[in-house]
């Protein structure tokens, strides 16, 4: 076989198309012919060649592609997870929901009167001296009864040292105390 | 492709998944431009979508793809030819460095196929692609660059083995008379 006859089957041969027969046809002319063994040779760099034209896929390729097909109606919706009606209601209710739980979550103790200090199931255990200290704190616990003028006159202040003050009026507040 | 057809959306967004580079590469080679092959793939999945209805799998669904792809692509391509425009060979995006990293076969090399396809010699390998006669650079591309058979690469062209055989052939001839010398060992 000439070259002429035999470039189409070794193209062939490079693409892994030709038959045995063709194939064994093409060894035993390459053997013997240096021409067509480049041909055969540059005939597999054209192939290389082709998959270095990759391109790229463009940026938003996806969205456009999408958003074209669901303008024509050609693409099925999604699934929702809830009915319309509902679906438009979620967003107020969650929100609800939200607010609920953290109010509940970060609100403050309530401030009221504080209840009163229970001494009881412990009380046989109170000496006379804890007893009047507990009554004292309770007193102080109530700022209207440091303002009472008839129970600070009844008071005594502690000087540093340990002396005894005659009393006075409570005017300063706690931090003469 | 058939659970598409029953309604699943799922099955259209994987079969895109799995596709669309393979979409995209093929319209680029064809076109030769980024703009053309980004218009002509989303044409072709537009297409695939519509033909969901009655597609039949009466063959491999990457060889009626490809017949959809290559329809859009020579749709686009007369479109363009008709409005007096060449097709442009364009250099891939920006960020490539052109330089690909397989080695120049020697006198003695019996891998030909790995060469240094430096940013000038892809370039002028792109224009040489362009120029080919369009059923003999789509049976070249097909083979060549997606990897289908001589068979499949007929059934996509509607044409005989023999004819794909010889498609190929002629491309090589064409391309190598103007790259012959690029391609030297």
């Amino acid at each position: 076989m000439n070259c002429r006859d035999i470039r189409e089957t070794i193209s062939a041969c490079v693409d892994g198309e030709a038959s045995p027969g063709e194939a064994a046809s093409v060894r035993d002319h390459l053997a013997s012919c240096e021409r067509c063994r480049t041909l055969e040779r540059q005939m597999r760099a054209l192939g290389a060649g082709v998959r270095q034209v990759r391109g790229r896929v463009p940026d938003r390729f996806r969205e456009e592609v999408f958003a074209r097909l669901e303008s024509e109606g050609a693409l099925p919706k999604r699934r929702k997870l809830f009915p319309t009606a509902w679906r438009w209601a979620a967003v107020p209710l969650a929100a609800a929901a939200g607010l609920g739980l953290f109010l509940l979550t970060s609100r403050e103790p309530v401030r009221g009167p504080a209840p009163p200090m229970s001494v009881q199931g412990s009380a046989a255990a109170l000496s006379p001296e804890d007893r009047e200290m507990l009554a004292l704190l309770d007193i102080l616990e109530d700022p209207a009864d440091l303002d009472a003028n008839d129970d600070a006159e009844g008071m005594e202040l502690l000087l540093p040292g340990g002396s005894v003050d005659a009393p006075t009026p409570l005017g300063g507040g706690r931090s003469g105390v | 492709m058939l659970l598409f057809r029953e309604g699943s959306r799922d099955a259209f967004e994987e079969l895109f998944s799995r596709h669309h580079r393979a979409v995209v590469r093929f319209a680029w080679r064809m076109t030769g431009d980024p703009s053309a092959a980004e218009e002509a793939a989303q044409e072709i999945f537009l297409r695939i979508a519509r033909a969901a209805p009655t597609y039949r799998p009466t063959a491999k669904f990457t060889t009626w793809m490809y017949t959809v792809a290559r329809r859009a692509t020579l749709n686009y391509l007369r479109d363009t030819k008709e409005d007096g425009d060449k097709v442009p060979i364009l250099s891939e995006g920006e960020g490539e460095d052109g330089v690909y990293p397989v080695q120049l076969p020697g006198p003695d090399d019996r891998n030909p196929e790995q060469v240094v396809w430096e940013a000038q010699l892809t370039e002028r390998f792109r224009t040489a692609l362009g120029e080919l006669p369009e059923g003999h650079r789509a049976a070249f591309v097909l083979n060549r660059g997606d990897g289908l058979s001589y068979e499949e690469v007929a059934k996509v062209l509607g044409v005989t083995v023999q004819a794909v055989k010889t498609r190929i052939f002629r491309a090589r001839e064409m391309l190598l008379s103007r790259l012959s010398k690029d391609l030297s060992a």
